[in-house]
């Protein structure tokens, strides 16, 4: 396929195909944006399916953008997720990169047995286990703190066994050379191994930063306050009972929760494609 | 498994205690928050439970109750449905547009991949949002808007989230749409790792585009489509929030999935109940999980494995959700 050029009619048609299907995929993307620059009206009415807002841009309704804002508060939501996406982006990389190091090139007894309970963890649904890990939240008090979004996340098989791939690619010449230089362990893990790892260390980094960011199911459960929601509850909630029905308005909060991601993605979109390709995350 | 690297004992490797302080707090958090609640949850399936108070233990009521349920059965014929559709449709779709995007003479492929990929870094709730806009059944709906537009009568347009099969394949539509940009992606790795020669070997036999793909491109991934298919699977059988931002959670037959049966019941606090359908799921899972060793116990077809193409990649991916639990 890749070496002979095939007929020009063919050509056309993947090409067609091809476009044809990306539309689809970034047309909702576009309509979700022209919508929360419309006006409740445009929105529903004839106007509905031109991707230009109407009127010239500087009739353009930005204050879709401030009404969705203001009456979601999402400036302390933004906060929330930030402080938790960090948090947990930081402190679960470290963990699981120092067990990876562990499960990859030290010994210890047991090493091939946990590593096995670990990757046995892997395939557990959600369902099964989020009864009680939410009733053990409770009973740590973590409920309604910021403590159930992010101790439960401060390291993950996953990531363990992703670290320990990354890990096991590092000649053990590299880490004999450190330990005759007398390096402790962890002087090993830090001078040698993190520096060897950058890659998969910055693809996993992405990862988690992204499930924390988007994760919807667990704090909808964990979280019942008001001021303690995460950025996606507040989106989710502006569109329930009680703030809008405006249309543009809850186009605009889709948008204002997509951005950040997307710049995230966009910037860092080699190593979170590099990072997929090895190792198969579905996120 | 996974493990043949691990075998592999680094020459004079001085044995450790530090592993432990390395393993330990990581192997607390996962015990506490996975392992742990999973057999709680298998036994909680036997118990009556509240939340508060004592658990009164009622043997395999719970399962004869649900099995009992029309519900019940209704969720689970759903769940098949979606599971049986979505996948093999992804699968398929992801690797004809992979093997385009990886022609050279295809124009802009680096935007493509990305255009593909965007659906799957976005948050879930604003693809809700999205999609019931999109999919509004009132005449203003965008979808309804255009079909108006081209003549269908608002009339004979069926309610795309409503109490019908339709429902239905909305929700499988939008999960295509969702997730195809992350099997192209796995497909595209794949992809290199197919031997030139091979395709030199085609091109010599006069081998026409469709054949070259069919009879080169479809084996050598074979690895990789397998994956797919397994972890989609698996995956597929724990749809929940794409109808839970897409039409809610209430009780609808042609809509409602196990794991929206499951959250209703635990959010009514009926955890025992709850548990027994949770290991509903993890029994489909398991069985999904040991086709994977039956069809593919022969170790050769491993041979165009790629490097994302492992034996241990099924769990791999299935891990995701232990990542970020309930990530999507």
């Amino acid at each position: 396929m890749t070496h002979s050029r095939p007929p020009l009619i063919l050509r056309c048609v993947v090409h067609v195909v091809l476009y044809a299907l990306a539309i689809t995929m970034l047309l909702p993307f576009l309509w979700m944006v022209s919508t929360s620059l419309k006006t409740r009206g445009e929105a529903i009415a004839a106007d509905t399916v031109s991707l230009i807002p109407g009127g010239a841009p500087w009739e353009w309704q930005w204050g879709n953008y401030a009404a969705a804002w203001e009456k979601a508060n999402l400036g302390d939501f933004y906060w929330n997720s930030i402080f938790v996406a960090v948090v947990v982006t930081v402190l679960s990389v470290l963990h699981n990169a120092l067990a990876g190091f562990a499960f990859a090139k030290l010994r210890f007894r047991g090493r091939q047995a946990l590593f096995l309970a670990l990757l046995t963890t892997m395939m557990l649904p959600f369902q099964v286990y989020f009864i009680f890990a939410y009733v053990l939240c409770g009973w740590l008090g973590y409920i309604d703190h910021y403590q159930a979004l992010i101790v439960p996340f401060l390291a993950s098989a996953f990531g363990i066994f992703y670290m320990r791939q990354a890990v096991a690619g590092i000649p053990d010449e590299l880490l004999e050379a450190g330990r005759i230089d007398g390096f402790t362990d962890f002087e090993l893990f830090w001078h040698i191994v993190a520096p060897a790892i950058r890659p998969a260390i910055a693809a996993l980094g992405i990862f988690t930063f992204m499930a924390s960011w988007n994760n919807f199911f667990w704090p909808l459960i964990v979280i019942d306050s008001n001021d303690m929601y995460t950025l996606p509850l507040a989106v989710a909630a502006l569109a329930g009972e009680y703030y809008t029905d405006s249309w543009p308005e809850q186009m605009a909060a889709a948008t204002i929760i997509t951005v950040p991601m997307l710049i995230v993605f966009l910037i860092f979109q080699r190593a979170f494609v590099e990072g997929l390709t090895m190792t198969g995350v579905k996120g | 498994m996974s493990n043949r690297a691990g075998t592999r004992k680094p020459p004079g490797s001085a044995s450790s205690g530090s592993a432990w302080a390395f393993i330990a707090f990581p192997l607390l958090i996962v015990f506490l928050f996975t392992a742990l609640p999973t057999v709680v949850g298998a036994g909680l399936s036997l118990f009556e439970w509240t939340g508060s108070g004592l658990p009164r233990f009622i043997g395999l009521q719970n399962y004869a109750a649900a099995f009992g349920e029309a519900a019940f059965w209704q969720a689970l014929r759903n769940t098949l449905i979606f599971a049986i559709l979505t996948v093999p449709l992804t699968v398929v779709l992801a690797f004809l547009i992979a093997v385009a995007l990886e022609a050279p003479w295809v124009r802009g492929r680096t935007l493509l991949r990305t255009i593909f990929f965007l659906p799957t870094i976005v948050s879930i709730v604003a693809i809700g949002f999205i999609w019931r806009w999109v999919l509004d059944p009132t005449p203003a709906g965008l979808l309804n808007h255009v079909l108006i537009a081209v003549g269908i009568p608002h009339a004979t347009l069926p309610d795309w989230l409503g109490n019908t099969p339709w429902g239905l394949a909305t929700i499988v539509f939008v999960s295509i749409w969702r997730g195809v940009g992350f099997s192209i992606v796995l497909y595209l790795a794949a992809l290199t790792n197919v031997p030139r020669s091979l395709y030199d070997a085609a091109a010599v036999d006069g081998a026409g585009a469709f054949q070259t793909m069919w009879h080169v491109t479809r084996p050598g991934v074979q690895p990789m489509s397998f994956f797919l298919l397994i972890t989609g699977m698996i995956g597929a059988l724990q749809v929940f929030d794409l109808v839970l931002v897409m039409i809610g959670t209430n009780q609808q037959a042609w809509t409602d999935v196990l794991n929206l049966y499951l959250y209703r019941e635990f959010a009514a606090n009926r955890l025992g109940y709850a548990a027994a359908l949770g290991v509903v799921v993890l029994l489909l899972t398991i069985a999904v999980t040991a086709l994977q060793f039956v069809l593919h116990r022969d170790p050769t077809s491993m041979a165009a494995t790629t490097r994302a193409g492992g034996r241990n990649r099924p769990i791999a991916a299935t891990a995701s959700r232990g990542a970020g639990a309930g990530t999507s």
